[in-house]
């Protein structure tokens, strides 16, 4: 049984990078909900400004401060926690945790770490000692060796055989790894590492480049019990990170014996570490035999941890924290909406998953796009069908970003280059692969090419020929019948006829083929889940219903990419939390695996679809929304959804296009909020600006109050004021000014940028995400506002600095621009 | 693509697209969650008069491999599923999903909505369905007359006994309609095994002077087996180690005065956390039962529950308490399913261990 | 480094067959009583009486044997040392009751020799059994055990060791070359 603890301190995830987006804080949400089940008291350390879980946090017990060992360390030894979970703030989190145990603070502090004991976290952290345990309990790992000479590289490959990878170790270069598939291969590549080592040390390893990816997530709680939620199949092969790959769930590719002992393995890893909680391993297995390695134990929240939970519709974190506090399945108690028997159901699917990575190559052109072992991506998307062509095709749909509702082409690639793409594959692996395809390469010819097995190339080939299909039979109800198969929307249909929407939505109605949603549950039928994730498909049962009462439809910002988006997202989970106050049923549509916003308790209804018009029309047509919200920056979508009259649209977080500018640059602003025909100052900033550029797309960071606030400030929000018109400006509104002596002259005008939105409600006590959902929806109460609010009373400077990607993505880049953000941390500086 | 349709005892139609054979069949509808192995599925002999519904909405990814059949000549219905996939590559030998059934004479739909299909079996329970070309009025009426056979076992289970040649204990295993994994497991574990029929007696089988007998699973209901087969258990249970398996364990219970009932919805899948009692630990398994053997029945005298379903708390393992003789409901060769209970095969060949190592020291 | 012979799964199995026939064998559990040997015995004892309570809903006594003091091959001063002065924790009587000793390995067979001294100077019971979760031959004496867990035919160069998780953060039987 469970030990009851008082104070549990929670480490969060920090800032957005490169690895890791918001689901790190939406696991910390979902803690915190069932934290609160046990009454514990929950002290939050985390410095991201679009962290959700803060915000539900008293204040006093929310330390924004960098998660590193020495704030933690003193947060510990201020609140006297008895006990530490750290599986959702990552392997930072987890590294902390180490130190932790190892510098003593934990037994001098008498406070218990959840999820593993010290003993066994150091046998994840010391890769030695992993290995070590895993050979123990006769797991296969990687064979590696360090050599000082040919002689023992020859003994070690004649233990292991080709192919090896020989890398120098304290290299003069960049560390250069050499697959060699031969003696001779090996000679040279002996001979060039041995050139280049300070030490005159090479490593070798056995090369596993081109086996099957798979990953498998399992829970297990304290008596040793343990359940697998469900296995994921990286369609890329082992050689690109698995960040970086396109991932199925459940697994596509292996027979029943090869996957009951990679779950059989998994268990055997969770006793060893004794885990109580989740663990990930990631296995790379053979495509010739049943033959397997352990490549990485993560008995932590990790990414695919958490889409394994969205690919299952498991409740994850919320048993998972309760495991970890050590109540075992049969303990824990759900929320009614769930069956008494979900937390030890092993899930099974009914559906089918796949995610795509997004690249942030758009906006950081000046890097290796080579997808490799490095991870590069930002985001990614998932759709989700009963058919694996359909899941692809809504993936494909939602990360190849096009504001119409098309699938674009690499039609304009030549041939050299689409071969060169499938040995070294860029961001747009999966338009290569169908291009390829359709050129004409054989299914053999491409899965030798690409190491990726021959089913996917079979589902992309049924998925043209489907394409191809619907092309050439324009109109046609068989035609329609197999697009919506295969996952083609009635936005994409009518597309490719170049019809309107309505067209087909009618020939729909006649033909009685109208969309149906599918409940994402983790039974598969067996009980009545209300878990309400749904995914469209059309067949006969519809298990999606209207609510009665007031209904919001929020739109989701889909996957994430550099920019605004992280803060995006924390953007609709507060019109969620807004709305839901407001005493608005929500429905949330998303393509965002890791979204905070499709956290379950976060919204009454989620659809996990592509945010493309025709889907948006078949879910408002089931729910009937009163409202619907869409973010600013989908232009033609918004467009095409005004034709359609009746439909209450709210367009938020706003659109940037509406700024005006003067000039491009500025160094303070003052923010506003305006009501109709009044104005309330919100407060003042001033911008960094760097190598003096103060161009607005190089200022990423900034301060509130502005700097001599005592001396200007109120001088400014009275030019600020007489700038902006009401009629054309309301809400948070930005006034902009350069700076020249004692001199301000306003710049430009525009609405309160994403960021800076969470900023000011981080920072001014007021949540203005609310306030702007309230203002929509008419039910603002200014007098309340006006009390809340005092400009004048600064206390501290609250600084926002961005963080880019640029160390990640390799690049010798320093400075970024706001379209280059990848995250941000927040920080406070008294006044001096 | 030809349409047939799956018609319902409830008078239900489903449309759907033919693959595989283009048998007409009629047989018991019945939902499988387990997420791998629809070979192994399909080729179980418990899936005669069957037709199966997978919930898994894609199956035939990796075709078929001669190391995963279950059983020889599969006695299957049919194959519902909302879509497959007609592949046969892959690194081992194999052939595609439609081949095999066509070989068999198996007929599958699919395009079938099998979501809504298996909400349906569990709202109104077992129901019998035929695969057919036209669902006219004659179909339905046919399907209403159709009285499916109950001499199940005896078509499925070898007539004649074969031996499975090794050099370890000597195991008979009672043929009920045997799934390879059992044998596989056995094989496993060097056992020198010798199939016999269903219907062996028990002087046949002490004849080959077992070290372990071994009940095996198979189709329909215990109750269509004769007298002489419960007479068969309780006089071979008492004289070497004995492990039942399926309708072996429903058998097995029976023999010892418990009693068994048919459930609402039959269970396939390997979702269910199965409780073993005596360390309170959960786990998982493949489960494909129609019956199950009442708790209120058992004889504590007798037998002791080992093992028990927590969802619908069905009895899931049963042991004698005077005899090394014990039962699963469950498939612990985890073909298909998880292999969390294979250590059942260890308990076997370890109990038959000890018995010849103590035979050989009593003094 | 030591191989695993026995893990986790394969341990608890076998703890659970042992209980199994431990019931078969006394018809039932009518005055039974563990005595576990010290140290590793008394954990195994331990976890068979979870598993008789799990079943039968009794709860069986568990003894602890410190046979320390009473083997052969170890020199002391005198044999006759008190029993209830040693570290044995035995607070029931175990005149007429069935005992089963538990042992996690049975080797030459003088700890268990010593065991039954010390249960003889306990007192009378009906009958005494012996529970070993392993067996690597080598007797020196002529003593079996009427429940073994695993038989592991070892060298005496090897070593057998025994972890349970209670003391050793793990379940695991391992063979030291």
């Amino acid at each position: 049984m469970a030990i009851v603890f008082n104070k549990v301190l929670l480490l969060g995830g920090g800032p957005t990078s490169i690895g890791h987006e918001n689901e790190l804080d939406a696991a910390a949400f979902e803690r915190l909900i069932a934290l609160r089940k046990t009454g514990a008291q929950i002290i939050y350390v985390d410095d991201n400004p679009f962290s959700v879980t803060s915000e539900e946090i008293q204040p006093a017990n929310v330390y924004v401060q960098q998660v590193n060992f020495k704030n933690v360390v003193n947060i510990i030894e201020k609140e006297q926690p008895d006990a530490i979970m750290a599986t959702t703030g990552g392997l930072n989190a987890m590294q902390i945790a180490w130190q932790l145990s190892e510098s003593g603070v934990l037994s001098a502090n008498n406070v218990t770490l959840l999820g593993i004991k010290p003993a066994d976290l150091r046998k994840v952290i010391d890769n030695q000692k992993l290995r070590d345990l895993l050979t123990e309990i006769s797991e296969k790992v990687i064979a590696s060796k360090i050599v000082a000479d040919d002689s023992e590289a020859m003994d070690f490959v004649r233990e292991v055989g080709f192919p090896v990878i020989v890398k120098p170790i304290s290299a003069s270069h960049d560390t250069s790894r050499f697959i060699c598939n031969n003696t001779d291969e090996l000679e040279d590549a002996l001979d060039v590492s041995f050139k280049r080592t300070y030490i005159k040390r090479c490593s070798i390893e056995q090369s596993i480049v081109g086996y099957k990816e798979i990953e498998m997530v399992g829970v297990r709680d304290t008596n040793g019990n343990k359940m697998l939620i469900t296995g994921l199949e990286d369609m890329d092969p082992i050689g690109i990170h698995s960040g970086d790959s396109i991932i199925f769930a459940p697994t596509q590719t292996l027979i029943n014996e090869e996957y009951q002992a990679l779950r059989t393995a998994t268990f055997r890893i969770m006793d060893a570490l004794n885990v109580t909680g989740t663990c990930h391993v990631q296995f790379a297995q053979s495509r010739t035999d049943s033959n397997y390695f352990v490549t990485k134990v993560s008995p932590f929240f990790t990414r695919n941890t958490l889409l394994a939970a969205k690919a299952t519709g498991y409740p994850l974190t919320y048993v998972s924290s309760f495991l970890e506090l050590g109540y075992t399945f049969t303990e824990i108690k759900l929320p009614t909406k769930y069956s008494k028997y979900l937390p030890f159901m092993e899930p099974t699917m009914d559906h089918v998953l796949v995610r795509i990575p997004l690249w942030p190559f758009r906006d950081i052109n000046d890097v290796d796009q080579h997808l490799n072992t490095l991870m590069k991506s930002v985001g990614s998307t998932i759709g989700v069908g009963r058919t694996v062509e359909e899941a692809i095709i809504k993936s494909m749909h939602s990360s190849q970003f096009s504001p119409r509702d098309i699938l674009p082409s690499v039609s304009k690639v030549d041939d050299d280059d689409v071969i060169n793409q499938l040995i070294h594959p860029l961001a747009s692996r999966i338009l290569i692969l169908m291009e390829a395809l359709r050129r004409g390469f054989s299914i053999d010819e491409l899965s030798e090419l690409t190491r990726i097995d021959r089913f996917y190339f079979y589902k992309l080939n049924q998925l043209l020929r489907a394409q191809d299909y619907v092309i050439n039979n324009p109109m046609s109800p068989h035609s329609v019948q197999v697009g919506h198969k295969y996952g083609f929307g009635d936005g994409m249909l009518a597309e490719l006829w170049n019809v309107n929407i309505s067209e087909i939505t009618r020939m729909n109605r006649n033909t009685k083929q109208p969309v149906t949603y599918k409940e994402i549950e983790p039974s598969a039928g067996e009980f009545i889940e209300a878990t309400n994730i749904f995914y469209s498909s059309y067949e006969l049962e519809n298990e999606s219903q209207p609510f009665s009462g007031k209904t919001a439809l929020v739109i989701g910002r889909g996957g994430n990419q550099l920019g605004p988006n992280s803060a995006a997202d924390y953007y609709t989970t507060q019109i969620l939390i807004s709305l839901k106050k407001a005493g608005y049923k929500t429905i949330i549509m998303n393509t965002n695996p890791n979204a905070v916003s499709l956290t379950p308790q976060l919204s009454d209804k989620q659809y996990i679809e592509p945010i493309q018009l025709g889907n948006i029309l078949n879910i408002i047509n089931v729910d009937q929304p009163d409202v619907v919200f869409l973010p600013g920056n989908r232009h033609y979508l918004s467009k095409q959804l005004k034709q359609f009259t009746g439909l209450n649209m709210v367009v938020l977080p706003p659109d940037q296009k509406v700024a005006i500018y003067k000039e491009q640059e500025a160094t303070a602003a003052v923010d506003l909020f305006i009501q109709d025909d009044e104005i309330i100052p919100v407060t003042t900033l001033s911008f960094f600006n760097h190598n003096n550029r103060m161009d607005l797309h190089h200022i990423n960071d900034y301060q509130e109050p502005m700097s001599h606030w005592e001396t200007d400030e109120q001088s400014l929000i009275k030019q600020a004021i007489s700038s902006v018109d009401p009629t054309e400006w309301q809400g948070l509104v930005q006034v902009l000014f350069d700076q020249s002596g004692s001199e301000y002259t306003c710049t430009g005008i525009r609405p309160v940028r994403i960021t800076e939105t969470a900023f000011l409600t981080k920072t001014t006590g007021v949540n203005w995400i609310n306030v702007l959902v309230r203002k929509y929806l008419g039910l603002l109460d200014m007098a309340s506002l006006r009390e809340q609010l005092r400009p004048a009373e600064h206390k501290r400077y609250s600084i926002m600095t961005a963080k880019f990607p640029f160390k990640e993505l390799q690049s010798n880049r320093q400075e970024g621009t706001t379209k280059q953000e990848v995250g941000a941390s927040l920080s406070f500086k008294n006044f001096e | 693509m030809t349409q047939r349709y799956l018609i319902l005892e409830d008078g239900s139609a489903y449309p759907g697209k033919a693959f595989g054979s283009l048998a007409t069949t009629t047989g018991e509808l019945v939902a499988n969650s387990t997420m791998n192995g629809y070979q192994e599925i399909i080729s179980n002999q418990i899936y005669h008069n069957q037709i199966i519904v997978f919930t898994q909405s894609s199956i035939g990814n990796t075709g078929l491999d001669q190391n995963a059949y279950e059983s020889i000549l599969p006695s299957a219905k049919g194959v519902i599923v909302r879509e497959y996939e007609n592949l046969a590559t892959d690194h081992f030998k194999r052939i595609s999903l439609d081949r095999y059934l066509k070989q068999h004479k198996i007929p599958g739909i699919y395009d079938v909505d099998t979501r809504e299909l298996r909400h349906r079996l569990q709202k109104y329970g077992n129901m019998k369905a035929s695969i057919v070309d036209v669902a006219d009025d004659h179909a339905f009426d046919q399907l209403h007359a159709t009285v499916l056979t109950n001499q199940q076992v005896a078509q499925v289970a070898t007539p004649k006994p074969y031996p499975n040649p090794d050099e370890g204990d000597n195991v008979v295993v009672v043929d009920f309609g045997l799934k390879s994994g059992i044998l596989r497991e056995l094989s496993r574990r060097n056992c020198n095994v010798t199939v016999v029929p269903w219907n062996a007696s028990s002087e046949m089988i002490l004849d080959l002077d077992p070290d372990g007998i071994v009940l095996s699973t198979g189709p329909g209901a215990p109750s269509n087996l004769p007298q002489s087969v419960l007479k068969m258990i309780e006089e071979v249970q008492s004289q070497a180690p004995l492990f039942a398996i399926g309708l072996g364990h429903e058998l097995f219970a029976l023999a010892n005065d418990a009693s068994v009932y048919q459930l609402r919805v039959e269970h396939h899948g390997a979702n269910h956390p199965i409780r073993e009692i005596i360390t309170n630990e959960i786990f998982y398994s493949g489960q494909e039962q129609g019956y199950a053997v009442d708790p209120k029945s058992i004889d504590h005298a007798k037998l002791f529950i080992t093992h028990i379903d927590l969802v619908n708390g069905t009895v899931q393992g049963l042991r004698h308490r005077d005899f090394p003789a014990f039962s699963v409901q469950f498939s612990p060769d985890g073909a298909p399913g998880p292999k969390d209970s294979v250590g059942l095969f260890d308990d076997f060949t370890e109990i038959m261990e000890r018995r010849r190592v103590d035979n050989g020291n009593s003094f | 480094m030591g191989k695993i012979i026995l893990d986790k799964m394969a341990m608890q199995r076998a703890l659970t067959r042992i209980t199994y026939e431990i019931v078969e064998k006394n018809k039932g559990v009518e005055d039974l009583v563990l005595i576990g040997i010290k140290t590793r015995g008394i954990f195994l004892a331990n976890r068979i009486a979870d598993r008789l309570q799990q079943l039968e809903n009794v709860t069986i006594p568990v003894g602890e044997l410190d046979i320390t003091n009473y083997r052969d091959d170890i020199e002391h001063d005198s044999m006759s040392i008190d029993v209830k002065m040693s570290n044995n924790k035995i607070d029931f009587s175990i005149e007429g009751k069935r005992v089963i000793l538990v042992d996690d390995v049975l080797y030459t067979g003088r700890t268990v020799r010593a065991a039954l001294s010390a249960v003889m100077d306990l007192g009378r019971p009906k009958s005494i059994n012996l529970a070993v979760l392993v067996d690597r031959g080598h007797r020196e004496l002529p003593i079996r055990a009427d429940f073994v867990g695993k038989n592991i035919p070892s060298s005496q160069k090897e070593q057998i060791k025994v972890y349970v998780s209670e003391i050793d953060d793990k379940d695991a039987v391992e063979l030291i070359k």
